[in-house]
């Protein structure tokens, strides 16, 4: 009953491409995902942005496919396309009417053999990147806030640590032996997983992956990279000025639990009970009774992910942000009693009750979109990329929701207890500069 | 290296296969006797069901009756009190039902939206019902929603992109109330808690709504749920919203928002332009994706993928209920400001002047046709799709045909309308940046006035 039914069927080529099926015919209309397993963290030292940067330019080019030819190919055959870069992994993706397969595969499988970009194409993706940063977080009120302004706080690691979408020196020093490099090193068959949604017949779709993507050479395993923490002894902070906007901000941190360890599955509804909206305890105490506050969300890997698309260190995050007349002190004070009294009553059962038909809601939810209305099961691809990247199991996107469902109040204040540490917090300030209207 | 859409192809890429037909879901359509408009498609995707209330008054209604914003206000306390429950208990009922309810306003709209687990739609229905028709509109909730409201108003008046569709709505609309997006703080601190509930008996009635359901039910039984949860409603719709004559525009004019610290120029340019009803729309919308409306457009590979010049330019329509508008759009570096508006407009001034290719034509008409199949995945992308036909009361079989009156567009068509409504001539360019960078190449393309954030001249 608390299992789900969706499709999955899976197969490995020879080269080692992971091969994901979902079928659903209601729709003629197919999603079709590359995800590599290779994120921001991962990036080389003195390339701070890189994993960002080396994204654009895959579609800049590959050997039988030149500069803008695979969006052109996609947006033609009534498509759209995309791709991100996450901690750990990047994708590309695109949703298309079924009948554009083949030639979605061809492109993915063009782009996984061989790119052929020059030094024109990364100037000019260059300089699109830094229009991007300006973009979203320059020229923004509160831009970056705070998932680029936590992570220098909260990490000693520099795969943790660094600035994900780049100082402009790196990305000027980047050079385009750097894009081979990086392209040989992650980028092999045996790095990434391919998959399959919607209106495809798992027969068809395995023959087509082995007819575009079989004969890719399979390449050297790519180097596993250290992303581990030693464990934090005292509560870090940092402060971070707000150019444009008058609101005073925090963002507090505290270090999540491993993925799929029975504490991940207790702090998912420990973080319910704490972000899950205007009833959520944080909100409700800071925004709507006190009054300190005027916005107070958060969650795990808040707020560039979720709870299942990280592999290694991440937070459990809090964004505040509050009044003048209220201080950082009295604000922070103020979120600690919420955390104190988790910490020291738990929580009830009634209140576990509807945080569990929420998470289960928000997670069908999550499956069947996730990325607007056009990208149908965004969020189940994400869902079987990583459980596949990092599990080597796609189906636990049917089994997981037991383990959320099955934890117990006690459970939740245990993590609480252990996870929700004053010295193990981390503390980012973001001070207006400005005065209103000037 | 020059990039055209005309470079050559690879002799392998795959042909596309032969297409399987896209059906539009059953619609079931009905009108309750108390004037509610119902529309529900069933959809299997997953186990919830979504739903939109709306009312056909928004804030083009409040700005009219001298109290802009007050739509949005009323939208949000809204959810903070009904006769029978307070904030709290709300709060706790929707997480209980694995519900999400937002509420809001845009001009011509008001909106109560919202999405929970299928098993649970009939308390769920209740509950929107109860925020319908028996809000309370506590003091306090109103009073806690003011001062977030005026917090986030001085937020959006220092972001680039809520400064220049803001600018644009003004110089586009004069005094008519699409000129106004949002309050002034003192407009704001002007509220009374009687004029809110005062919007709220006016517009919040049964003959001015419309509901859109959408999800993993059963049609009849849905109906009948419907029924029970809104049939006792009662009240007559407000009266049309007035058309005040808009202000006649003659030539390029610049506007600019000056914003101290800006790093980068925020460019808007754009005129009036047509509503969903027009005949023209779908003419408009294909030499709107031709230009610059989908990644694989003129202007993407022009100011982004030649130049460099910006990450997301992009161009769109937009239709409000009783005028449209058109909008070219990018942020840039300050030093390729008058670099950018002169590409804008080459192609602005190309498309006008020359037909499109036919192999461009083909592409972009395939591609809206297949975004339009993209919609039908998610119970959302159907929603939407709906509610934009009834609320713009387009023809009843609109969504059924809109693949084939898309299909038998032409270049003359394209052609035909990008010189009535990419009004390249008399266009208005807003740029929002620090006025030290950006001033003196943004005074090149024609007279100029500069205001700062609050709209105050300087």
């Amino acid at each position: 009953m608390i299992d789900l039914k969706i499709p999955i069927e899976t197969s490995t080529l020879a080269n080692g491409l992971r091969v994901v099926i979902s079928p659903d015919r209601t729709a003629p209309i197919a999603t079709v995902g590359v995800y590599y397993n290779i994120g921001f963290r991962l990036e080389p030292r003195g390339r701070s942005g890189f994993a960002h940067l080396f994204e654009h330019m895959m579609f800049q080019g590959s050997a039988n496919a030149g500069k803008m030819v695979h969006i052109r190919l996609i947006n033609s055959s009534g498509g759209v396309l995309n791709g991100s870069t996450h901690y750990d992994v990047t994708n590309y993706y695109e949703s298309v009417p079924s009948n554009a397969l083949e030639r979605v595969l061809w492109l993915e499988a063009d782009r996984m053999r061989a790119l052929k970009v020059d030094d024109e194409n990364l100037r000019n993706q260059r300089d699109v990147v830094k229009e991007e940063v300006r973009v979203n977080v320059l020229n923004q009120p509160y831009g970056g806030f705070p998932w680029l302004d936590l992570p220098p706080v909260a990490y000693r690691n520099w795969a943790n640590a660094h600035n994900f979408y780049g100082d402009f020196a790196d990305l000027d020093a980047a050079t385009l032996a750097d894009v081979q490099a990086f392209f040989r090193t992650y980028y092999a068959p045996s790095n990434a997983v391919l998959l399959m949604l919607g209106d495809v017949q798992p027969e068809e779709g395995f023959l087509l992956a082995q007819r575009h993507f079989g004969s890719i050479p399979a390449g050297p395993p790519a180097p596993l990279a250290d992303v581990s923490e030693a464990p934090q002894i005292s509560e870090r902070t940092g402060v971070v000025e707000e150019k444009f906007g008058a609101l005073p901000a925090l963002a507090i941190g505290f270090p999540a639990p491993v993925r799929l360890t029975p504490d991940w599955y207790a702090a998912a509804m420990l973080d319910q009970a704490l972000h899950g909206g205007r009833a959520g305890r944080v909100y409700r105490r800071l925004v709507l009774e006190k009054q300190i506050a005027v916005d107070a969300e958060g969650g795990i890997h808040y707020p560039v992910g979720d709870l299942f698309d990280y592999n290694g260190p991440t937070l459990m995050v809090t964004r505040i942000m509050h009044k003048p007349e209220h201080s950082a002190e009295e604000t922070l004070a103020e979120y600690q009693n919420v955390l104190d009294e988790v910490k020291q009553k738990g929580i009830g059962e009634g209140e576990l009750e509807q945080l569990k038909i929420k998470f289960r809601s928000d997670y069908f939810s999550m499956l069947e979109g996730g990325h607007g209305s056009y990208i149908p099961r965004y969020g189940l691809m994400h869902c079987m990329a990583c459980f596949t990247l990092f599990d080597n199991e796609p189906r636990l996107v049917n089994t997981v929701l037991r383990g959320f469902l099955e934890v117990t109040p006690a459970a939740v204040q245990a993590v609480a207890q252990k996870y929700l540490v004053p010295a193990e917090r981390s503390i980012v300030f973001r001070q207006p500069v400005a005065k209103v209207g000037a | 290296m020059a990039i055209t859409p005309d470079v050559e192809l690879s002799p392998n890429i795959p042909a596309l296969g032969p297409e399987r037909p896209v059906v539009w879901p059953l619609q079931s359509r009905a009108k309750l006797a108390n004037g509610l408009e119902i529309a529900l498609v069933e959809s299997h995707t997953i186990p919830k069901f979504n739903g939109q209330l709306f009312f056909r008054s928004g804030n083009a209604a409040a700005t009219a009756a001298s109290t802009p914003g007050l739509a949005g206000i009323t939208a949000s306390v809204l959810r903070t009190g009904t006769a029978k429950r307070a904030s709290q208990e709300i709060e706790e009922a929707l997480r209980g039902m694995g519900a999400d309810l937002s509420s809001g306003s845009s001009a011509d709209t008001s909106v109560i939206s919202f999405a929970g687990l299928a098993d649970h739609r009939e308390p769920l229905l209740q509950l929107v019902a109860e925020l319908a028709t028996q809000a309370s509109f506590p003091e306090a909730e109103f009073e806690r929603e003011r001062r977030q409201l005026l917090e986030g108003l001085r937020i959006e008046r220092t972001t680039p992109g809520f400064l220049a569709g803001e600018r644009m709505r003004q110089v586009l609309f004069g005094k008519h109330p699409y000129a106004t997006v949002a309050p002034s703080e003192a407009q704001v601190e002007s509220y009374r808690l009687p004029q809110l509930s005062q919007f709220y008996r006016q517009n919040y009635c049964p003959a001015n709504a419309l509901l859109v359901l959408v999800g993993d039910f059963n049609a009849a039984e849905m109906r009948a749920q419907v029924e029970r949860a809104f049939s006792a409603w009662q009240g007559a719709a407000p009266a049309a919203a007035a058309d005040p004559a808009l202000p006649e525009i003659h030539g390029r004019r610049v506007h600019l928002v000056h914003l101290p610290g800006a790093v980068q120029a925020q460019i808007t340019v754009g005129n009036r332009a047509i509503t969903r009803q027009s005949p023209d729309w779908q003419r408009a919308t294909l030499a709107n994706a031709i230009y610059g409306g989908a990644f694989h457009s003129r202007l993407v590979l022009n100011i982004r993928e030649q130049k460099g010049y910006t990450y997301s330019p992009r161009s769109a329509l937009h239709a409000l209920r009783q005028h449209g508008f058109f909008t070219v759009s990018a942020a840039v570096r300050g030093e390729v400001v008058a670099a950018t508006l002169s590409e804008m407009f080459y192609e602005l001034d190309r498309i006008r002047a020359l037909p499109v290719s036919e192999e461009e034509l083909a592409d972009a008409r395939n591609y809206l046709a297949g975004l339009f199949s993209l919609g039908l995945g998610t119970q959302d992308g159907i929603a939407g799709q709906l509610a934009s036909v009834l609320l713009e009361k387009l023809p009843d079989d609109y969504l059924e045909t809109y693949r084939a009156r898309i299909r038998v567009l032409t270049a003359e068509d394209v052609l035909e309308a990008a010189r009535r409504y990419f009004d390249s001539a008399n266009a208005q360019i807003v740029v929002v940046g620090d006025r030290a960078h950006v001033e003196a190449q943004a005074a090149l393309f024609g007279p100029m006035d500069v205001v700062d954030a609050q709209g105050a001249a300087l």
